[in-house]
């Protein structure tokens, strides 16, 4: 079958102009405010939330006080040890509260860049999930954010720009569909390391 | 691929408001596209895009293999399918060594195309569609009526008389209450299920990558949670490199629905590896033909494949907006089914879709592929006309004709039907409507299909 298909693609380009590819597209903007800002500025847009502290000091005080209010966490693979949360370890499924780190996000478009390495059930499954954010890893288009990621290893990246939503029913606009529907991300100035 | 036109349901008939809801849900669509495109250099980017995949549809044979190579080096099977029985017996294969009573699904036009729920509940698998809109149709037993929101000919109390007869919710039950019991029906489904299938948005050649956006995670939990991943993917669905991604990504969403980006992109590059905690033991990547390469032949219908099925083309369309999908009796309706039905099922199959439009050219300057939609649909109308469909068009859109100008709401929006008609059927005294507004809804159902005028018309 694959010859098959392969010989009926060239038969039908037989005689039709080759066109050449166009080139990298850059999508930024001169005049773009800095890339963290516009990535919170983009992601708030879309209905996520973001915090930013000016390292992990700062930010597990926060974590630690927002943790106090769910049962249950489940952490990423790739969590530092230094910004783990209190709460009981659970399974995905049970747990109420997500932690992942984002591999890189994106001003532009506002994206998370997430891992498969770091567990997607922990960035799927509890219904509030908190993103840990290397405040150097923002940039400011997605293409750049993709290229920084490519040939990272791990089966699949994903983007997440917001919580999950839907206006399925009726044209009504309703969030935490399937994925989490609060989505938090916690940017660090000065990432601690693992 | 056959075209069908399946009736409504009776279910959905009861206090139908077809047309309410479609031109409500295209317009706020539309304006939503028309802002998301001002914010950015969208001219650049759509002369762009249709760079990348002119050049992609003419090196196709090259980047397929290349696609296939790098999918294989990254762990993932790759099928070959010409036709739907091959997709057929690959999915067959796939769930007998496997096994499978359980599937989820992710919305897919192409898994529509290619009848696989039918296939798979003959197989004896269950399959669950997974995105809201799928979920209710699939109650409904109605086919999705738009490419990106498949439900919206469906009105909010439709659905709640839905849920309340088939869930038990109250009558009055939120949009919020509604999704919350669909929510916890189907997070069982994904994580009992032995396989989830996709379509895909994208393939990039350069990487092995398949790409899906969406809103809900419904399509990252289907391709997250089950041990088996199956994507369907149309052989005009690459990208030849991992940078074009972005850039597509992002312009796909901006028409679809405006938003910069989908709330949810997965980037697939095959199963499991030893540094994943999580995720399937095999993936199966399907390259589907089912028609793609005779248009890829056609020296003027190839360039709708192009396509990037973002429904933008429907959203700006006014006989869309008046009429909604189920009305053009196939898979891809509005603008783009209308060139390419023709293309896939051939051209006597798909009369008179050709003649379904007012050659307004909204439909190609919404387009970010700039797909010249009116251009194929006169390249499709004058083969009807050399090939003698052309009397039995005239007849049928005249029944059309009258049927709608017998209605305010849809006058302007079938007004232009009639120049593709030769002069003297064009200067048939036409009614004269005061008043009406592009934004007026009229409460009433579109109650025939242009599918079966054009049955009448022969029949
Ligand atoms: S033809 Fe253009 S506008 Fe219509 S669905 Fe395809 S890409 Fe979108």
């Amino acid at each position: 079958m694959r010859e098959q298909v392969l010989r009926r693609v060239r038969q039908a380009l037989q005689g039709r102009p080759r066109a050449p590819h166009p080139g990298t597209l850059d999508t930024g903007v001169p005049d773009a405010p800095a890339p963290v800002e516009h990535f919170a500025d983009c992601f708030r847009a879309a209905g996520g939330e973001v915090h930013r502290f000016a390292g992990a000091d700062a930010a597990r005080r926060w974590l630690h006080g927002f943790a106090a209010r769910f049962a249950s966490v489940s952490h990423g693979a790739g969590v530092p040890a230094s910004l783990a949360l209190p709460a009981p370890e659970a399974p995905p499924r049970r747990a109420e509260l997500g932690v992942s780190v984002a591999r890189a996000a994106a001003a532009q478009s506002g994206s998370l860049v997430l891992s498969s390495r770091d567990g997607r059930r922990t960035q799927l499954l509890p219904p509030v999930h908190v993103v840990l954010v290397d405040a150097a890893t923002v940039t400011a288009t997605l293409g750049e954010a993709l290229d920084a990621c490519r040939g990272d290893g791990g089966s699949a990246l994903a983007l997440h720009s917001g919580p999950s939503k839907s206006a399925d029913i009726g044209q009504v606009m309703v969030t935490g569909v399937h994925g989490p529907g609060r989505v938090i991300a916690v940017l660090l100035d000065d990432w601690p390391g693992p | 691929m056959e075209i069908r036109s399946r009736e409504y349901p009776e279910r959905s008939r009861r206090g139908g408001d077809v047309r309410a809801s479609v031109t409500g849900a295209t317009l706020t669509f539309d304006a939503h596209r028309r802002a998301a495109y001002a914010g950015v250099a969208a001219e650049e980017w759509r002369h762009w895009a249709e760079g990348v995949k002119t050049h992609l549809l003419t090196h196709l044979d090259r980047y397929l293999e290349e696609a296939e190579a790098r999918l294989e080096a990254n762990g993932a099977q790759v099928h070959w399918a010409g036709s739907q029985e091959d997709v057929h017996r690959i999915l067959s294969g796939i769930v007998e060594r496997r096994g499978a009573r359980r599937a989820v699904k992710g919305k897919s036009m192409l898994s529509e195309e290619l009848e696989v729920n039918e296939l798979l509940e003959k197989r004896g698998v269950d399959v669950l569609e997974t995105d809201l809109g799928e979920y209710i149709l699939q109650l409904l037993e109605q086919p999705p009526s738009h490419i990106v929101g498949p439900a919206i000919h469906l009105s909010l109390d439709e659905i709640r008389r839905l849920y309340h007869e088939t869930h038990g919710t109250e009558p009055d039950a939120t949009p919020d209450e509604l999704a919350a019991v669909s929510r916890v029906i189907l997070r069982e489904a994904f994580l009992a299920a032995d396989m989830g299938i996709t379509g895909g948005n994208f393939l990039v050649a350069e990487t092995g990558t398949v790409a899906l956006i969406e809103n809900e995670g419904n399509i990252r939990l289907t391709t997250s949670a089950p041990p088996v991943h199956v994507a369907l993917v149309g052989i005009e669905k690459l990208l030849p490199r991992w940078s074009d991604l972005a850039v597509f990504l992002q312009l796909t969403a901006r028409a679809a629905t405006g938003q910069p980006v989908g709330n949810y992109v997965s980037m697939i590059h095959g199963p499991r590896t030893a540094e994943d905690p999580d995720g399937p033991e095999e993936v199966h990547v399907v390259l589907v033909d089912n028609g793609r390469s005779d248009v890829l032949a056609d020296p003027e219908a190839w360039e709708a494949l192009r396509c990037v099925r973002c429904g933008a083309c429907l959203n700006a369309c006014p006989v869309y907006r008046q009429t909604g999908g189920h009305a053009y009796g196939a898979v891809y309706s509005g603008p783009i089914g209308s060139v390419l039905n023709p293309g896939l099922a051939g051209l006597h199959a798909a009369m008179p879709l050709p003649f379904a439009s007012s050659l307004c050219g909204a439909c190609e300057e919404a387009c970010p592929v700039r797909i010249p939609i009116p251009e194929l649909l006169l390249s499709w109308r004058r083969r009807a006309v050399e090939a003698g469909m052309d009397s039995r068009a005239k007849a049928a859109l005249l029944k059309a004709w009258t049927a709608v100008a017998t209605r305010p709401g849809a006058y302007r929006a079938a007004g232009g039907v009639l120049h593709a008609l030769p002069d003297p059927v064009r200067r048939v005294p036409l009614p004269v409507v005061g008043g009406w507004r592009e934004v007026r809804a009229d409460p009433e159902p579109s109650r025939t299909s242009f599918r079966a005028l054009w049955r009448e018309g022969i029949e």
